[in-house]
């Protein structure tokens, strides 16, 4: 073991509380960046989902035959700004209707297949095509009328919804941003406090450390090690539990929001996401850590 | 190796050192005497870099210490050995911890840290004790340390203040016979001390200063 880690795992065994205090509070910034994180993700795919996933809907005069429908499909396919073109057949509008009327088999009961209409769903690129492509549609001789099938919260049109979300999603990201901005700066300081602490204690070593040849560096060594051990420590352990706990409740949130990947379905995806997070927490440890100390380490010498 | 010239050093209105010129060759043993207040530690320091001359010029082995450099400094000291008068023994640490930290500070490669550190505390007597605490030796003892810490690095140099001064007869003889020891294989000794029956005995230079002033230097 390297002299200047043995040394500072000693300043921490004598000063358990102190180690206790950094741990606990580093531990908590990065646990609470790692929600954020997750949750700015979120929002993002949400938005993106929302985004892009606008479907209008052109429903189909009752008698139209599957030549004229699957002619207009294709022309719909071939629109650069149309995606995801689907056909939806009158059974299958039942169907979809059945099952969302599930928990009321009474009204389920009272419909036929005949009153759906079947449909042509797709999505545009982007919202901006949205307008021009529905006119476009309705004036197709087999559609007899066009709408879009998402409204939440009883907005009128999903560009609406969309501007919703993305001012919900912003308060999100600044909330969060700066909560854990706050938290930063404490952690920050309650690092800054320890490590001035470490060299008013050290004092006495320091000089006697300088006086048999020890460079600035090497007196300043185990300080950086014991700092960049708190924060790191803090980083992986913060991390580790919102990690956990986002494990546990990610099914029921990932039933919650059906189809919209809030969070990536697969296990590698998950891990990847993660894997980032710790990564960008463990450089951004590293950052405060060294920061903190050669600040520490500055003030002290100023004020001599 | 040390060069003295018209040297000047005053504490506020005190005048520590007044007008010291002296000589000292590489490979000479010197004791340094006066009574307390002289300014015996007062020189020493002038040559590890502790404290800065008012006037006059210190060169040490070769280099004019007015034109060391801050960031230098660590490397001068790193090849001179002391042995403080307060011992300056680094308290949190253990008898063999603090003749390694010496190690590592010279960037000595770990693995022969061990060997060094057996071989230094024999010579010196500390082997019992190699993993006690500061607060649990004596001034003697603690003084061996100081010894220990200075002799570990293999200085071309070593310092000496008042390195009897908390010891015994037999210990103080035993410290200054490994002086001699030491002088013999190369080193310049400069050991500061008031005891006459240590001068008396180990007949070596003396520069024996008064009241800031030097009396004689051989
Ligand atoms: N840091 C200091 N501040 C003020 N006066 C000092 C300081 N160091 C030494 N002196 C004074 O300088 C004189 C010489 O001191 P010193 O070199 O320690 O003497 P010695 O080691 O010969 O006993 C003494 O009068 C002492 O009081
Ligand atoms: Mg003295």
């Amino acid at each position: 073991m390297n002299i200047h880690f043995r040394t500072a795992v000693g300043y921490i065994k004598r000063s358990p509380f102190q180690a206790f205090a950094a741990t606990f509070v580093l531990t908590l910034t990065f646990f609470v960046a790692t929600l954020v994180a997750t949750l700015v993700y979120s929002s993002s795919k949400l938005i993106t989902y929302f985004e892009t996933r606008p479907q209008v809907i052109a429903f189909l005069k009752d008698d139209t035959g599957q030549t004229d429908i699957a002619d207009l499909q294709h022309k719909l396919e071939k629109d650069t700004r149309v995606k995801e073109v689907k056909y939806v057949s009158k059974e299958e509008a039942l169907s979809i209707y059945k099952n969302a009327t599930s928990d009321n088999p009474l009204l389920g009961e009272l419909v036929s297949p005949s009153i759906f209409p079947a449909s042509l769903e797709f999505s545009v690129k982007d919202l901006s095509f949205a307008q021009a492509v529905i006119d476009q549609v309705k004036g197709e001789k087999i559609v007899d009328s066009v709408g879009f099938t998402a409204a939440i919260g009883g907005e009128s049109s999903l560009k609406d919804v969309v501007t919703r979300l993305r001012t919900i999603t912003m308060y999100v990201r600044i909330g969060g941003i700066a909560f854990v901005g706050i938290l930063g700066a404490a952690s920050f300081v309650v690092l800054l406090i320890i490590i001035s602490m470490r060299m008013a204690v050290r004092r006495e070593e320091v000089e006697i450390l300088n006086l048999i040849g020890a460079t600035p560096a090497f007196i300043r060594s185990p300080i950086i090690v014991e700092a960049l051990f708190y924060s790191l420590f803090g980083a992986f352990l913060g991390w580790l539990i919102s990690f956990i706990a986002i494990l546990y409740s990610a099914p029921s949130a990932v039933t919650y929001f059906g189809e919209i990947p809030v969070l990536p379905r697969d296990t590698l995806g998950l891990f990847e996401l993660f894997g980032i997070f710790l990564a960008v927490e463990l450089v951004a440890g590293l950052v405060l850590a060294m920061t903190g100390s050669l600040f520490a380490i500055s003030r002290v010498k100023k004020s001599r | 190796m040390i060069n003295f010239k018209n040297v000047t050093k005053k504490f506020g209105s005190v005048s520590a050192l007044t007008d010291v010129s002296f000589e000292i060759k590489k490979g000479e043993f010197v004791f340094i005497t006066g009574p307390s207040g002289a300014g015996k530690s007062t020189i020493l320091k002038l040559i590890l870099g502790e404290l800065a001359p008012d006037g006059g010029t210190i060169i040490v082995d070769g280099l004019d210490i007015k034109n060391l450099k801050t960031k230098d400094v660590p490397y001068f000291r790193q090849k001179i050995g002391t042995v403080f008068q307060d011992f300056k023994v680094l308290p949190e640490r253990t008898v063999g911890e603090n003749v390694e930290v010496a190690l590592a500070v010279i960037g000595l490669p770990e693995n022969e840290w061990k060997e060094r550190i057996n071989h230094v505390l024999k010579l010196v007597g500390l082997t019992k004790q190699i993993n006690l605490f500061p607060s649990q030796l004596s001034g003697g003892e603690l003084q061996r340390v100081s010894l220990a810490r200075a002799l570990v690095v293999n200085p071309k140099l070593l310092l000496a203040d008042e390195p009897t001064g908390n010891l015994d007869w037999d210990t103080s003889e035993g410290v200054v016979k490994l002086f001699e020891k030491i002088n013999e294989e190369g080193k310049t000794v400069i050991m500061a001390t008031h005891n006459m029956d240590i001068i008396k005995k180990f007949k070596k230079r003396i520069i024996n200063i008064v009241n800031g002033k030097i009396v004689t230097k051989d």
